[in-house]
């Protein structure tokens, strides 16, 4: 029969028809159906297998507490293992699976752990696989791995898109049940920005589970109108599908918005939203969540709590079962006999704990049969509605590390300590567990928090209510019968590891936790902590308040890691940059390297080139002879202006930069303040008052930053204002003994000769026919060289106008690879030298460094380690066999010395291939390495197994007196 | 974290980067004899206080502002937000 | 080489996209100068822009707005003029107007501008945006820097439903893939 477990009533729309799967089946739902009221509707009791005893579990809650139902849902690389029956909303098409079982649902073989569970008790593999050792990783722990468990992921890249935001409001409520509906009207009527977020996809909370009036209506039907005035109101924002997962600093909370999980189809739409909201006052009305009682066999498919029979018979038009029976310590687990009467389902019976009647052993493997009472008596059942009472739900207060405190007529704990900065709970959520009150709690809260908040527009009355019977008994653990009873459902925690542990010396709560991972699997234990705390508290002779509580951490329910991840995954990882002449790079045959967030040019592939050594070796070649040219934007350019930039420079920089004259250039080296070497760049003075500072890629950023500092915070009054022109401008370097001629053609009006723009000169000027520009004279390859910058917006047409001006001298493009070799063989350092550990004296720099002015790095310049004779200095390094390749990282060792720390003279900084010279080539620093020019030595790689002999010799591998430059 | 800026209200504190304890502000002079010392102390030492630290944080993605922040190290409660160059101009600080 | 000669080129292209319910574009034809104010210069500078364009000095979260020239805060000593630049007012003329009263660098170059535009502009802005877009914490005229999916960027309200996003111009196709995305996201 189809749905024969369907009742009369509930908030599903019968019109429709939805067909879904399970485990292959194919069976009917309504819209407004979860995946677990529609398994329910169709008799379904069986839903998986437990984590650890592999023991038949049926559906326990009706909410994101449930620790039994967890299923597969999907196919394929969008398949997702472990999500609650009880929160998946069915649409058409729904493909769902048990999960945890080796073999079919009904017949698991892993079953077989039942029977092992004297084993397989708190700390079973600490104890039970010492031996031998070695069996652990690769026998023990691979075994108990794939026994126990939950779900498979596909093993496939997520199929689905997430996405991130940002939402702002006055007053975000937590919880849209009857507290945060109440507080909802309250706060929206007196005219606040209110975020209304709820993970349920219906508003209304216990209400729509409940048979409570509200204003003289249905408690559904007022809920439904509260939630369309709210929906009218445009200062209130409502988020269905959405759980405020955590409470972080100064009002922000973490919120994940399901966009798509109940659609069929996505719509190429993110299917989360992460949503960081910042609050100015946060209400939690969290509610609480109804806990078991532990008796024996409690877990059997058809236990489940009480509240969540009602909500499957009076939301759903779900009869859970055919003859229910109830198991209470509580008033409000005796309305659910009413509700399941007036819906026409048989009582087999009503057992009140109060009364000294209990539960203490059912029967029913795959679904519960019979419950056994103290009495003697046996019901034939096939449902059990148990309530433990309810735990108000104080996650979300004890985020900042708030204790909750233990109210005793409750039986619970509320929130207590210092809650989040903001945050009023209100509701069951603080204790409040009836109705009237609740309803009256959180409109007079919502109207003060907003009155405090400056809206005091009339927020009319609180709505109406009676306020409901709840007395309650703390009865815990039926410690009657032999029987395992469960603590933990979803972790297979049974109060017998609890004792246990507690006779192990596990005193603390904490460590208990640990032990048994009681509360430690998916759900948090929202279910089973109490029953624990009290489990243990029985077993210590303690209350429960001494046993202490443990507190919560983000999330409250699980958040996919892609949700955090959102959108950076793959190339969106993080942002590219490009260099103004990428496009015709990409046309140019050019391979790109990322250099922090740049996509740079390393070689130019031609035809016929068979590695990219063929590349580069021609690159470094035509440049050497003729002339190339290399896209160099990535370097930082901060514009440097005020009457006091010359003063702060010369603050900024080891070197001095007072004088240096209009029109010329420097180069300038940056100490940080113990005297290490920061970065190094030119800079360049285009009018007394205007800079133009040039730093390493990498560091462009950091530098700007430094000089900030020291602009605001070291010397306040300087006349000195900074902005970066990094992106503002186009700049290639020319390079090579026709860079002159090619120069000559390109820029407009400018005399170029020796005398006229000798090394080291800037200026402003045009190039070709009109278009602004930059000279400078600057060389990092050694050769004749130029760097020429145009505004970006002519970078492209700047590059490919330079390709055909420089064609008559085969003007040649090159890449950071032939960069580097270059600036290797002429001895210029870069980040491979420059550490962070390397100083002045290191480099040869320390003549350069002023004694005559304070700067960064001025005091600590001649610390003992700085100026111990025997420190390391930059040397070039060459093969005494001219075919070996050199290896960075190799350190140097004397011949005959021993392979060890103790001997260890330096190490091998940057290698190269030396198309002119025709052999390897390397800088390196070397203890006094400056005297020992001549000398052999060892160059020893263990990891990459090389032993070379080398001799050290000046690091200006080619043009060592600089004539190629300056000529 | 939300960092009330004094001139632009309150920013998300991921819109800073952090650098630590104030005291960087009072860099002593560097150039003469005997400056070693108290630039070690500048450059080495900090306080690692449980409790109220007052620390640089510089508005990166935003108005590019060095701050003085007074915040809680335990509860991150901010108590004080000010322009750091007019907490170094407080301190004598100015060429 | 007066036979050549170089063509600027918009670094998008000139993206220009209408999605259901807002328009995404680049503004290519702004220019932007940026102003530091000299120590002790305010009165000079401000008495200067008053006289060449009745423009006032922005405050550091709103914008003014005077003869087509419109002043957008950067930092607490530098700003910004945006304006549309013709034969009568170009990057240099400007420059030039301001010679002796603020320090000035020409960042057209160093920006990407995408205007958004629509009614569902700040739905797709708060995917990216963390700002408090609502029209009473971030009126017509206001302008803020923050950082947009990992990149720094400038928000301006240009109007009611009509904002100015620019960020550096070497990230500017990721920017837009930022943008677009919110817009193809948010879409009805």
């Amino acid at each position: 029969m189809n749905q024969p477990n369907r009742v009369d009533g509930g908030q599903i729309d019968r019109a429709t028809t939805l067909k879904f799967q399970f485990n292959e089946r194919w069976l009917t739902a309504h819209p407004g159906d979860t995946l677990a009221s529609a398994l329910l509707a169709n008799g379904v009791r069986l839903v998986g297998r437990s984590f650890k005893y592999h023991r038949p579990r049926g559906i326990f809650s009706a909410g994101s507490e449930e620790p039994n139902a967890l299923v597969q849902l999907h196919k394929g690389a969008a398949l997702e293992p472990n999500t609650r029956a009880t929160t998946v909303e069915v649409f058409d098409g729904l493909y769902a699976t048990s999960q945890n079982h080796r073999g079919s649902l009904e017949h698991d073989f892993l079953a077989v752990n039942d029977l092992l569970s004297p084993l397989l008790s708190a700390g079973f593999y600490y104890k039970t696989f010492m031996w031998p050792r070695a069996f652990w990783e690769k026998v023990y722990e691979p075994v108990i791995r794939s026994a126990a468990g939950l779900g498979r992921l596909s093993g496939k890249p997520d199929p689905d898109e997430y996405d991130h935001g940002y939402l702002h409001c006055d007053v975000l409520i937590i919880g849209a049940g009857p507290a945060g509906l109440a507080a909802a009207l309250a706060a929206g009527r007196a005219g606040a920005r209110v975020i209304l977020a709820d993970e349920d996809f219906r508003m209304g909370g216990r209400l729509n589970g409940e048979t409570y009036d509200v204003g003289g209506i249905a408690g559904a039907d007022w809920a439904r109108s509260a939630v369309t005035e709210l929906t009218s109101m445009n200062n209130v924002r409502m988020m269905a599908r959405t759980t405020v997962y955590g409470a972080y600093d100064h009002g922000i909370y973490g919120a994940l918005e399901r966009m798509t999980d109940h659609r069929a189809d996505s719509g190429d739409k993110p299917r989360h939203v992460l949503w960081r909201v910042y609050s100015k006052r946060a209400i939690l009305c969290a509610g609480a969540t109804e806990r078991s009682m532990a008796f024996g066999n409690n877990d059997r498919p058809g236990v489940m709590l009480a509240g969540a029979v009602r909500t499957y018979v009076n939301r759903f038009g779900v009869a859970p079962g055919r003859k229910v029976a109830v198991f209470t310590n509580n008033n409000d687990g005796l309305r659910t006999a009413d509700d399941l009467r007036a819906k026409g389902v048989d009582i087999s019976a009503v057992i009140d704990a109060r009364k000294g009647e209990f539960v203490v052993n059912t029967t029913g493997r795959k679904g519960l049969k019979s419950v056994q009472l103290n009495t003697g008596r046996k019901i034939e059942t096939d449902c059990l509605a148990v309530s433990g009472g309810w735990s108000p739900n104080v996650h979300l207060s004890s985020h900042h590390r708030g204790r909750p405190t233990w109210r005793e007529d409750i039986a619970g704990f509320v929130p207590g300590g210092e809650l989040p900065p903001g945050m009023t709970v209100v509701g069951a959520a603080a204790g409040t567990l009836t109705l009237a009150s609740t309803l009256s709690e959180a409109h007079e809260t919502a109207t003060r928090i907003a009155m405090d908040l400056g809206k005091s527009r009339a927020t009319g009355e609180a709505p109406k209510a009676r306020d409901e019977d709840f007395s309650t008994a703390p009865i815990w653990h039926i410690n009657e019968g032999k029987n395992r009873a469960w603590v933990d459902l979803q972790n297979d925690v049974t109060t017998k590891d609890v004792t246990q542990s507690h006779r192990e010396g596990f005193r603390s709560v904490e460590h208990l936790k640990r032990y048994t991972t009681l509360g430690m699997a998916t759900d948090q234990g929202k279910t089973s902590n109490m029953l624990g705390l009290a489990v243990m508290a029985e077993a210590s002779g303690k209350t429960i308040p001494e046993t202490g509580t443990t507190i919560f951490r983000p999330p409250y329910s699980p958040v996919p890691i892609g949700a955090f991840a959102g959108r950076a995954r793959g190339k969106n990882f993080r942002p590219t940059r490009l260099t103004p002449s990428h496009a015709w790079a990409s046309e140019s045959g050019a391979s790109f390297v990322e250099t922090g967030a740049w996509l740079r040019a390393e070689w130019y592939t031609r035809p016929g080139e068979k590695g990219w050594r063929d590349s580069v070796d021609r690159e470094v070649k035509a440049t050497r002879t003729a002339v190339g040219i290399c896209d160099v934007t990535t370097l930082g350019k901060i514009d440097i202006q005020g009457r006091d930039a010359a003063e702060f420079l010369n603050k900024i920089y080891a070197n001095a930069f007072l004088k240096l004259p209009v029109g010329k250039v420097r180069y300038g080296l940056m100490l940080r303040e113990d005297g290490t070497v920061y970065d190094d760049g030119t800079t360049a003075r285009l009018s007394d008052t205007h800079f133009v500072m040039t730093t390493t890629t990498a560091n462009a950023v950091l530098v700007f930053r430094n000089l900030e500092f020291a602009r605001q915070c070291l010397w306040p009054d300087l006349d000195v204002h900074l902005i970066s022109t990094t992106d503002a401008w186009a700049q290639f370097s020319v390079a090579g003994p026709k860079s002159r001629a090619l120069m000559q053609k390109v820029v407009d009006d400018l005399d170029l000769s020796n005398d006229a723009f000798p090394f080291m000169s800037c200026a402003a000027c045009t190039v070709f026919g009109g278009t602004s520009a930059r000279l400078f004279r600057i060389s990092f390859s050694g050769e004749l060289a130029y760097e020429i910058a145009v505004p970006a917006r002519y970078g492209d047409a700047m590059i490919r106008a330079m390709m055909a001006a420089g064609e008559e001298f085969n003007l040649t493009p090159y890449g950071t690879e032939a960069l580097g070799v270059m600036r290797i063989e002429k001895g210029h350092v870069a980040g491979n030298e420059l550490n962070g550990q390397t100083d002045a004296r290191m480099i040869g720099l320390d003549k350069m460094v002023s004694r005559k002015k304070d700067f960064i790095g001025a005091a600590l310049l001649d610390r003992p380690e700085q100026t111990r004779e025997d420190g390391l200095q930059l040397v070039g390094l060459r093969p005494v066999d001219a075919n070996v390749n050199l290896t960075a990282g190799a350190h140097f060792l004397s011949p005959g010395d021993p392979e060890d720390m103790a001997h260890d003279q330096g190490w091998m900084t940057s290698v190269a291939y030396s198309p002119e010279l025709g052999h390897s080539i390397g800088l390196g620093f070397l203890k006094r390495g400056r005297d020992r020019h001549g000398e052999t030595l060892r160059s020893f790689s263990p990891i990459r197994g090389q032993d070379v002999m080398v001799e050290v010799c000046s690091p200006h591998h080619i043009d060592p007196e600089g004539e190629r430059q300056r000529g | 974290m939300i960092i009330n800026h004094p001139l632009l209200g309150p920013r998300d504190a991921t819109e800073f980067v952090y650098l630590g304890d104030a005291s960087m502000i009072e860099r002593p002079n560097g150039f003469g004899e005997d400056v070693a010392d108290a630039m070690y102390e500048y450059v080495y030492l900090r306080d690692n206080p449980a409790g109220e630290h007052r620390e640089l944080w510089y508005h990166e993605q935003g108005d590019r502002s060095w701050l003085v922040v007074t915040r809680n190290t335990l509860t991150h409660e901010i108590t004080e937000v000010a322009l750091a160059r007019d907490v170094a101009r407080s301190k004598g600080r100015s060429k | 080489m007066a036979d050549i000669t170089l063509i600027a080129a918009p670094v998008l292209g000139g993206f220009n996209h209408e999605f259901s319910n807002c328009t995404l574009a680049e503004r290519s034809d702004i220019a932007l100068i940026s102003v530091a104010v000299p120590r002790d210069g305010d009165t000079a500078l401000s008495t200067k822009l008053d006289t060449a364009w009745t423009l006032t000095m922005p405050t550091p979260s709103t914008t003014t707005q005077a003869n087509g020239m419109r002043a957008i805060p950067l930092t607490a000593d530098q700003f910004l003029l945006a304006f549309h630049p013709d034969t009568n007012r170009t990057e240099v003329s400007v420059q030039d107007d301001l010679a002796e009263v603020g320090y000035t660098t020409v960042q057209t170059d160093a920006w990407v501008i995408l205007e958004l535009s629509g009614e569902g502009a700040t739905s797709a802005l708060e995917r990216i945006c963390p700002l408090d877009l609502a029209p009473d914490a971030f009126p017509t005229g206001s302008a803020a820097r923050t950082v947009m999916e990992h990149l720094g960027a400038m928000i301006v309200r240009v109007d009611n439903t009509r904002f100015w996003l620019m960020s550096a111009r070497s990230s500017a196709m990721s920017f837009l893939h930022a943008v677009e995305t919110s817009c193809r996201w948010t879409a009805s």
